[in-house]
């Protein structure tokens, strides 16, 4: 509650909140509204992950637009220790089946919008390159739409897709089946650093 | 169970079979409305348990998805035959509203025909002009996972009763004259990787039924549930908790050396021997009943992970395996291993047919027999599961058994067979089995890969078809009492989807191409085909109605093979 003797806004002042809460609103707003359920919960989600799960941080990745079905295997693979993360490991312990689906089909159903990555030229041409001889599509398709548990990635974050790529190739990271695994090692620091300028400039 | 999807063959195994995996949100079809509600044809009956035991010798009616419960897939009609094939002519297309792979054996009972289509829809027409009587969507759970297309093969049923299993893993009865839901019952857990693709067998008043997911770390089983309410009555799992490791086999069933490091097996099973729960071993194709013996027989699929097997040592009983159980009460009788901890995916899948053949004395006796993804029709005493024979090779081995590499080791037959889930069909009076091949040449890679959670594709590693090596199908006639190749017809593409022998001497078999084909069955000569416009994938049946008899296929695709999606039901017959 405004207290008492705070002035009262200016017309600019007006404007300018009124014009920063369509702003706001239409980021948080970029697909359905969650189920009443989970209300809370994407609240502690996109304190994170940002509006719609749009993040602006390169150390949480974007959720709106991934794929329901990887979102809420990961989700269950936080929750039963196959993947590790200390911000989410704790926020993942308590959801339930239920809550961890409702979550995922939120997520998936906002818009992805523009990271805003400036990329390099000449490493995403690499990058381009470098993904087609390791068959990248095959499994995350043309322009890296993912399908089902094979995740979206295109327009990721490009310092959140050189940590994922890193963590897979040493082994930090092991809930994908062995897929990711098996490829990231095949890949050099200069590999991964093209793939991930080439991945993040995609839209 | 071992699919991958051209698609995904063409390079990463993978890779296509994930995209088969999903939740069931956003998978449907649109518009799925229906045609017309015409009344029930008064001509339905229930289906007695006498009905079931005679089907085999009952010309008018289709009752089981594979004929009769010794799975013979061998109709006994004739008006039909050699040499009037060439006049067949179709009577009618019913298009269903779902556009994907299609596998259903239709069941025909009085002229009211049960056909089941992907995602769980099911229809019920009027088997001589294809109005519709009734559609039934399976309202689908919120998680499905499943590596092969969202297939599914057709109901069983008994008195007034259809059953079917469900993406989602579940038992439903429907009522067969308006295909209202009497019950449902959760067979297995769908987030754990299982899921239900195969047509249940009902006997007795019991509905037996295994499941999928030996790409995704299950445990497979056979489940009784009774008839009346979905009651559990027993399970038989096909990965027993103690004993899997079994006799340590140097040499697969044919006596090659499948070069195993036992000893390093040995070493690591001391250390973990807890994986049973996640070894595998779907069962996901109907079994055939013996009623004399009160005998239960089934396949056993690969254990999990399909590729990679430093994390499962030992024999993995009884995956790859014909096995036998006791009817009334689930319990083990024998079992008979084809490969020894499988690292190809080489499992066994065509459904199990019972006939008769000569054993090695020349005495003609009861028999169990099984055509496998190796490319062998491999014949047992019915009693023991002694194997008799095996058949000569009908599609090209080479280089077995190469173990898989990082790099991978090309060794023929690819990961899909042989034989894959196509039922196979018998002709007993010229003593023959008919099984439809796939030939693509694969290399096999092995990847270490501990169990990623269940419903996570769980290969291993991969098999990858090889670019510029050509892929082809062979329909081929084996002699069961010699177990010789009597004819091959090579197809431009693989084949999957199953046969039909009838008592006119001719084989029924369909293509990925659109062609639905009738062969001599003595000579393997092609008598007859008319192209569906769609894969033809499915196994044919047929039935008689008003002293008419009709073949029926669907021509819908297949997921696995990539062949062109449909949505139709072919009805044939002749003017």
């Amino acid at each position: 509650m405004r207290g008492e003797s705070e002035p009262p806004m200016s017309f600019h002042r007006i404007l300018f909140a009124a014009f920063s809460f369509l702003v706001l609103d239409a980021a948080a707003q970029s697909g359905p509204p969650p189920d009443p359920s989970i209300k809370d919960k994407v609240e502690t989600c996109v304190a994170c992950h940002g509006p719609g799960g749009n993040s602006t941080s390169g150390a949480f990745p974007v959720l709106a637009g991934q794929n329901a079905r990887y979102i809420y295997l990961e989700l269950r693979d936080f929750k039963e220790g196959r993947r590790k993360d200390p911000s989410m490991d704790p926020i993942a312990a308590p959801l339930t089946q239920a809550e961890m689906l409702a979550l995922a089909d939120y997520f998936s159903k906002q818009k992805q919008t523009p990271t805003g990555f400036v990329a390099d030229a000449a490493k995403v041409a690499a990058g381009r390159k470098k993904s087609d001889e390791v068959l990248c599509p095959m499994c995350h398709q043309g322009e890296f739409v993912g399908q089902n548990e094979i995740p979206r990635v295109t327009g990721q974050h490009y310092e959140y897709i050189k940590k994922q790529l890193a963590d897979f190739k040493a082994k930090r990271r092991t809930n994908d089946a062995g897929n990711m695994t098996s490829v990231a090692g095949t890949l050099s620091d200069a590999d991964i650093e093209n793939l991930a300028q080439y991945i993040a400039n995609l839209n | 169970m071992s699919t991958v999807n051209r698609a995904c063959t063409a390079a990463v195994a993978v890779a296509a079979l994930a995209f088969c995996v999903g939740t069931a949100q956003g998978q449907e079809v649109s518009g799925a409305a229906t045609t017309v509600a015409k009344p029930m044809s008064a001509n339905l009956v229930p289906i007695t348990g006498d009905m079931l035991q005679k089907a085999a010798a009952d010309p008018k009616n289709w009752i089981h998805s594979n004929g009769n419960y010794d799975n013979t897939r061998y109709y006994p009609g004739a008006q039909i035959n050699a040499a009037n094939v060439g006049k067949l002519k179709p009577a009618f297309v019913f298009q269903t509203a779902v556009l994907e792979s299609m596998e259903t054996a239709p069941i025909v009972i009085n002229g009211v025909m049960f056909l089941t289509t992907s995602f769980n829809h099911v229809y019920a027409i009027y088997a001589v002009t294809g109005e519709e009587f009734w559609h039934y969507k399976h309202k689908m759970g919120p998680i499905t996972t499943y590596c092969c297309g969202p297939n599914n093969r057709g109901v069983a049923v008994e008195g007034g009763t259809l059953f079917m299993g469900t993406l989602d893993a579940k038992l439903v009865a429907l009522e067969a004259k308006t295909g209202k839901v009497l019950w449902e019952t959760q067979i297995a857990d769908p987030d754990k990787g299982y899921s239900e693709t195969m047509a249940p067998v009902v006997v007795d008043g019991k509905v037996l039924i295994g499941t999928n997911g030996g790409e995704y770390g299950v445990r497979g089983f056979v489940k009784a549930f009774d008839a009346k309410d979905g009651k559990l009555l027993w399970t038989f799992y096909s990965i027993p908790e103690k004993g899997h490791e079994g006799v340590w086999a140097v040499n697969d069933a044919t006596g090659r050396d499948m070069h195993r490091d036992i000893a390093a097996e040995k070493a690591a099973f001391a250390k973990d021997s807890s994986f049973y729960q996640t070894l595998g071993g779907g069962v996901w194709m109907t079994p055939a009943v013996d009623l004399k013996t009160k005998t239960v027989f089934f396949v056993a699929g690969n254990p999990s992970p399909d590729l990679y097997g430093a994390i499962r040592p030992g024999d993995n009983l009884y995956t790859n395996s014909m096995v036998a159980i006791d009817l009334d009460k689930g319990t083990y009788k024998w079992h008979s291993q084809y490969i020894a901890h499988d690292v190809w995916d080489l499992d066994a899948v065509s459904p199990v047919i019972l006939t008769q053949a000569k054993d090695k004395s020349g005495k003609m006796v009861d028999v169990a027999i099984h055509g496998g993804k190796t490319g062998h029709v491999y014949i047992h005493e019915r009693g023991t599961g002694n194997l008799i024979r095996f058949s000569e090779a009908m599609v090209p081995q080479e280089n077995m058994w190469v173990l898989p590499t990082k790099t991978g080791a090309r060794m023929l037959p690819g990961a899909n067979g042989g034989v894959e889930w196509s039922p196979m069909a018998i002709n007993p009076k010229l003593r023959m089995t008919y099984a439809a091949n796939l030939h693509q040449p694969m290399t096999y890679h092995v990847e270490e890969a501990p169990y990623p959670g269940g419903s996570k594709l769980w290969l291993g590693g991969a098999f990858k078809t090889i670019p510029g090596e050509e892929q082809s199908g062979r329909l081929v006639a084996v002699n069961l009492d010699t177990g010789k190749v009597a004819w091959s017809h090579k197809t431009p593409q693989p084949l999957i989807g199953g046969v039909l022998a009838t008592a006119g001497d001719i084989v029924f078999n369909g293509e990925a191409n659109g062609w639905f084909k009738a062969f001599d069955a003595k000579t393997g000569k092609e008598l007859w085909k008319y192209n569906c416009g769609a894969g033809v994938n499915a196994p044919a049946v047929s039935y008689m109605v008003n002293g008419k008899q009709y073949v029926a296929v669907a021509a819908g695709g297949n997921n696995q093979i990539d062949a062109k999606r449909g949505n139709s039901v072919f009805v044939f017959a002749l003017n």
